[in-house]
C-alpha cells in the first residue's frame, strides 16, 4: 500500500487544475476541429468533444466543492448529448442521400 | 465479526429472478414458438446480417432506426440509478415517497409514449 | 416540492398534448390526422389561460412568470395558423386521391409535437431555477427546431439548413454549457438563489466573469446576435417561411429569458452609480449589442431576398433588445431595461410573424415550373393589384417594424429609447438611434414593392396559396400592429410588473436559498492518487 502510494506521489499528485487543464483542451480541441474539418461526421464528433470537456470540468468542479451536483449535470449532459448523436445522425443520413457527400463545403443551394 | 446475512437478500432475490427470467423464456419459446428448420436458420446467428461476406458492406438504414430507439432506452437507465439511490433514503410514511415515487413512474411513462409512438410509425416492422 | 409544480401548469398542459399528437398523427384516419392542428391550438389556449393564473414567486422577479409564459403562448397561437400546410401537403393529396397511407411517410404529428416541445422549452426557461433546468430547457428549445427546419419542405435546401442549424447550434450549446462549469465551478451550487448569494457576498471571481461571458456567448446563438449570427440568413431563407417565423421567435425569447435570468444573478447594482451591471459583463454586452444592431442593418440593406432581408432585420432587432438588458430593472416603466426588452420582444413576435406570414401566403411559378415559395422582394411586387389585403398586411408590419409612431413597433422602441437614456448609456442610444435610421431603407423597400411597383408584364403573377390560416395569420398581426397599440400601456405596465425585483428578495435569499443547496465543504479538495 505505501508503495503505491510513494509510486503515485512520484508522478505529483492530480489536483483540480490538471483536470481543469485537459477539460480546457479538450473544448478548445472540438472548437479547432469543428473550424478546420469539413466532414460533417468529424464536425459533430468535435462538438462531442467539446461538451465532454464541458463535462469534465463539472465533475472536476463537483469533486472541488464536494457537492454532487456536478455529476448529475453531467448525467444530463450526457444525455442531451445522446439526444443529439441521433439527431446528427438522422439528419446527416438525410442528407447524404440526397446529396451523396457529406462535405460542408458542397452546400451549394446556401452560399454565404 | 458477524455478517448481516438479511441484508444480501436482495441479492439472492435479483439472482433467482434473472435465473428465472433466462429459464422461462427459453422453455416459453419451446412451448409457444413455432419451429421451422432451414439453411438460413441454421447458419451463425449475427444479428440478421449474413455472417459471411466482406465487412465493408452497405447496413440496411432500418438498423439505424432501431439503434435509436436502443439509445431512448439505454439513455433511461442512467437516470434510475441515482434516482434508486437516493429512494432507499426517502421516509415512506412521508409525503415526498409518493412525490418521489410519481416523479420516477412519469419519467418511465415518457419512455412508453416514445415507444408507443415508434411501434404505430411502424419502426418494429420487417419486410 | 410539490408548490414547484404549480409553477409548470401550462407546461404539463402542453406536454400531454405533445404526447396525443405525436401519436394522433399517425392515425390512419385523415380527419383524426388533420386534427392535430386545432388540439396544438386547444392546448396552447389552455396554456395561455393557466400561465395568466400563475402564482406569484419568492424569487428576483415574482411576478416573471404569468407575463412572460402568456406572452409565449398568445405568440405561438398566432404563429400557429401559419403552420398550416407546411408539411404533408402533397402526400395529403395522394392519399386522399387513394394512395395507400404508410406511417413512416408522414410528418405532420412529429411537426405540431415538435412545435408545442419547442414551445414548452421556452416557457421552461422562464421556470427554471437552476444551471442544469436552463441547459436542458435551452436544449429542448432548439432540438425539435432543427428538425422542423429540415422537414419543413421537401427541398433539399431546407435540409441544409437544418443541418447547418443542428451544427451551429451544438457549438452554441457547448459554448454555454462550458460557460455553466465555469460558473459551477466559481459558485460551487448550480442554483441561481445561490450563485446570486455567492456573488453578491464575494463579487466576481475571474472564473465567474470568464463563465458568464461563455455563457453570453453562447446564449447569442439562441437570439442570432453578433458572434453567432452567421447562420441566421441562410437557415430562415432555407426553412419554409412559416418555420422560419417561428425560428425568429421562440428561441429568441427563450435566450432573451436566459439572458435575462444569468444577468440578474449578478445584478446590476455595480459601476459607480450602483446602477449598472460588473464592467466585464456590460463592455462585452454592450460590445455584443452594438456589433449586432450594426451588423444586421448594414447586411439587410445588401438583400435581394425578403426573407434574408427579415432574417438580417431579425438580427438587428435583437441588439435593440439587448440595449434594454444593459439598461436593466429600473425603478419605472421608462427606466426599466427589461421590461422594455421583455415588451419588445412582444411587439417583435406581432409584427414579424405578419411580415412572414404575407410571404408564406405567396407562391410563384420557379424556373422549373414548380409552385415555389415567394423569397425574393421582387416577388412581392405589383401586390397592391392582385392581393390589397396582403399588401396592406406587409405595409404595417414594415412600417411597424421600422417603428414608425402610430404603430406598436414604436411603442416598443420607445421604452427601449427612455431606458438607456435613464441608464445613461447615451452611447448605445446613439447607435441605436442611427441604426433604426438605416432600418428605414431596407423596410421601405418591402412597402415599395408590395404597394407602388408594377410588376413586369412578362413576369409570373405570385399565387396565393389555397392555405386559407396563412393569410388569416398576415391579417390578425396587421390588425396586432395597429390594435394592440390601444392596450401598449396595460402590456407595458404588465412587463414592468414582471421585470420588477422583489424588494424582499434579500430576506428570501437569506432564509431559504442556503438551506435549498448543500453547503460547499469548508476545505475543498480535489487531490486523487
Amino acid at each position: 500500500m505505501t508503495a503505491l502510494l510513494a509510486q503515485a506521489s512520484a508522478f505529483g499528485s492530480v489536483t483540480l487544475y490538471h483536470y481543469l487543464f485537459v477539460s480546457a483542451a479538450l473544448f478548445a480541441l472540438g472548437v479547432i476541429g469543428f473550424l478546420s474539418r469539413r466532414n460533417l461526421i468529424i464536425m459533430f464528433l468535435c462538438t462531442e468533444l467539446m461538451f465532454q470537456g464541458a463535462g469534465l470540468a463539472l465533475i472536476a468542479f463537483g469533486r472541488h466543492w464536494m457537492n454532487p451536483t456536478g455529476q448529475v449535470f453531467v448525467i444530463f449532459v450526457l444525455t442531451i448529448a445522446a439526444a443529439e448523436a441521433a439527431l446528427a445522425l438522422g439528419l446527416v443520413v438525410y442528407l447524404y442521400r440526397r446529396k451523396s457527400t457529406l462535405d460542408a463545403q458542397a452546400w451549394a443551394e446556401l452560399a454565404g | 465479526m458477524t455478517t448481516d446475512h438479511a441484508s444480501y437478500l436482495p441479492v439472492l432475490l435479483i439472482v433467482l429472478m434473472a435465473i428465472a427470467f433466462a429459464v422461462g423464456n427459453i422453455v416459453l419459446s419451446r412451448l409457444l414458438g413455432p419451429r421451422r428448420e432451414g439453411a438460413v436458420k441454421a447458419t451463425t446467428y449475427e444479428s440478421g446480417m449474413d455472417p459471411i461476406g466482406g465487412a465493408r458492406k452497405r447496413f440496411n438504414v432500418r438498423f439505424y432506426v432501431l439503434a435509436m430507439i436502443f439509445l431512448v432506452f439505454d439513455v433511461e437507465i442512467i437516470f434510475l440509478y441515482p434516482w434508486a439511490v437516493s429512494f432507499a433514503h426517502v421516509d415512506p410514511r412521508s409525503p415526498d415517497g409518493a412525490l418521489f415515487l410519481g416523479r420516477v413512474l412519469f419519467f418511465l411513462f415518457t419512455t412508453v409514449v416514445a415507444y408507443i409512438y415508434a411501434w404505430r410509425k411502424g419502426v418494429f416492422r420487417f419486410e | 416540492m410539490s408548490e414547484k409544480l404549480a409553477l409548470l401548469h401550462p407546461e404539463m398542459v402542453l406536454f400531454a398534448a405533445t404526447c396525443v399528437v405525436m401519436v394522433l398523427g399517425l392515425a390512419r384516419s385523415a380527419v383524426w390526422r388533420s386534427a392535430c392542428a386545432w388540439l396544438t391550438g386547444g392546448a396552447l389556449a389552455a396554456a395561455f389561460v393557466l400561465a395568466l393564473r400563475s402564482p406569484v414567486t419568492d424569487g428576483l422577479f415574482p411576478h416573471f412568470l404569468a407575463y412572460t409564459k402568456a406572452m409565449i403562448a398568445g405568440v405561438a397561437l398566432l404563429i400557429l395558423p401559419v403552420m398550416s400546410g407546411t408539411v404533408d401537403r402533397w402526400y395529403e393529396r395522394r392519399v386522399a386521391k387513394g394512395a395507400a397511407f404508410d406511417a413512416l411517410r408522414v410528418t405532420r404529428g412529429e411537426f405540431y409535437a415538435f412545435f408545442l416541445l419547442s414551445v414548452t422549452g421556452v416557457m421552461l426557461c422562464a421556470t427554471a431555477d437552476d444551471l442544469i433546468w436552463l441547459f436542458l430547457a435551452l436544449e429542448l428549445t432548439s432540438l425539435p427546431t432543427y428538425i422542423m427546419v429540415a422537414i419543413s419542405t421537401p427541398r433539399v435546401r431546407a435540409q441544409e439548413a437544418g443541418v447547418k442549424y443542428f451544427f451551429l447550434g451544438a457549438l452554441a450549446a457547448a459554448t454555454f454549457l462550458y460557460g455553466f462549469a465555469m460558473l459551477f465551478g466559481a459558485t460551487g451550487s448550480t442554483s441561481l438563489d445561490a450563485i446570486t448569494i455567492q456573488f453578491r457576498g464575494e463579487g466576481l471571481s475571474t472564473i465567474a466573469t470568464l463563465g458568464l461571458v461563455m455563457a453570453l456567448v453562447g446564449v447569442s446563438f439562441k437570439i442570432a446576435a453578433a458572434p453567432m449570427h452567421f447562420y441566421t440568413a441562410d437557415v430562415y431563407q432555407g426553412a419554409a417561411s412559416p418555420v422560419s417565423a417561428f425560428l425568429a421567435f421562440m428561441p429568441k425569447a427563450a435566450g432573451l429569458i436566459v439572458l435575462i435570468q444569468l444577468l440578474a444573478t449578478v445584478g446590476w447594482s455595480w459601476g459607480e452609480a450602483g446602477d449598472a451591471l460588473p464592467d466585464a459583463i456590460r463592455v462585452a454586452l454592450w460590445v455584443i449589442a452594438t456589433l449586432t444592431m450594426t451588423i444586421g442593418n448594414t447586411l439587410a440593406l445588401l438583400q435581394s431576398s425578403a426573407k434574408r432581408l427579415l432574417a438580417y432585420s431579425s438580427i438587428a432587432h435583437s441588439g435593440y433588445m439587448l440595449v434594454g438588458l444593459i439598461a436593466g430593472p429600473g425603478g419605472t416603466v421608462a427606466r426599466n431595461g427589461l421590461a422594455a426588452a421583455m415588451f419588445y420582444l412582444l411587439c417583435y413576435g406581432v409584427m414579424n410573424l405578419g411580415a412572414f406570414a404575407v410571404l408564406a401566403s405567396l407562391e410563384v411559378r420557379g424556373r422549373d415550373g414548380e409552385p415555389a415559395e415567394a423569397d425574393a422582394i421582387d416577388d412581392l411586387r405589383g401586390l397592391f393589384r392582385v392581393r390589397p389585403g396582403l399588401a396592406w398586411a406587409m405595409t404595417l408590419c414594415a412600417l411597424s417594424l421600422l417603428g414608425l409612431p402610430p404603430l406598436l413597433g414604436f411603442w416598443g422602441k420607445l421604452v427601449l429609447f427612455t431606458s438607456a437614456i435613464g441608464a445613461g448609456e447615451i452611447g448605445l442610444v446613439v447607435v441605436m438611434g442611427l441604426n433604426s435610421a438605416v432600418a428605414a431603407f431596407y423596410y421601405l423597400r418591402l412597402v415599395r414593392a408590395s404597394m407602388l411597383d408594377e410588376r413586369d408584364p412578362d413576369a409570373e403573377r405570385p399565387i396565393v396559396t389555397e392555405a386559407l390560416g396563412r393569410r388569416l395569420a398576415a391579417g390578425l398581426s396587421a390588425a396586432g400592429v395597429v390594435g394592440v397599440v390601444v392596450f401598449a400601456s396595460t402590456l407595458q405596465s404588465a412587463s414592468h410588473a414582471a421585470a420588477t425585483p422583489n424588494p424582499r428578495y434579500d430576506e428570501f435569499l437569506k432564509v431559504e436559498a442556503p438551506a435549498r443547496q448543500s453547503p460547499p465543504a469548508a476545505t475543498p479538495t480535489a487531490r486523487h492518487n
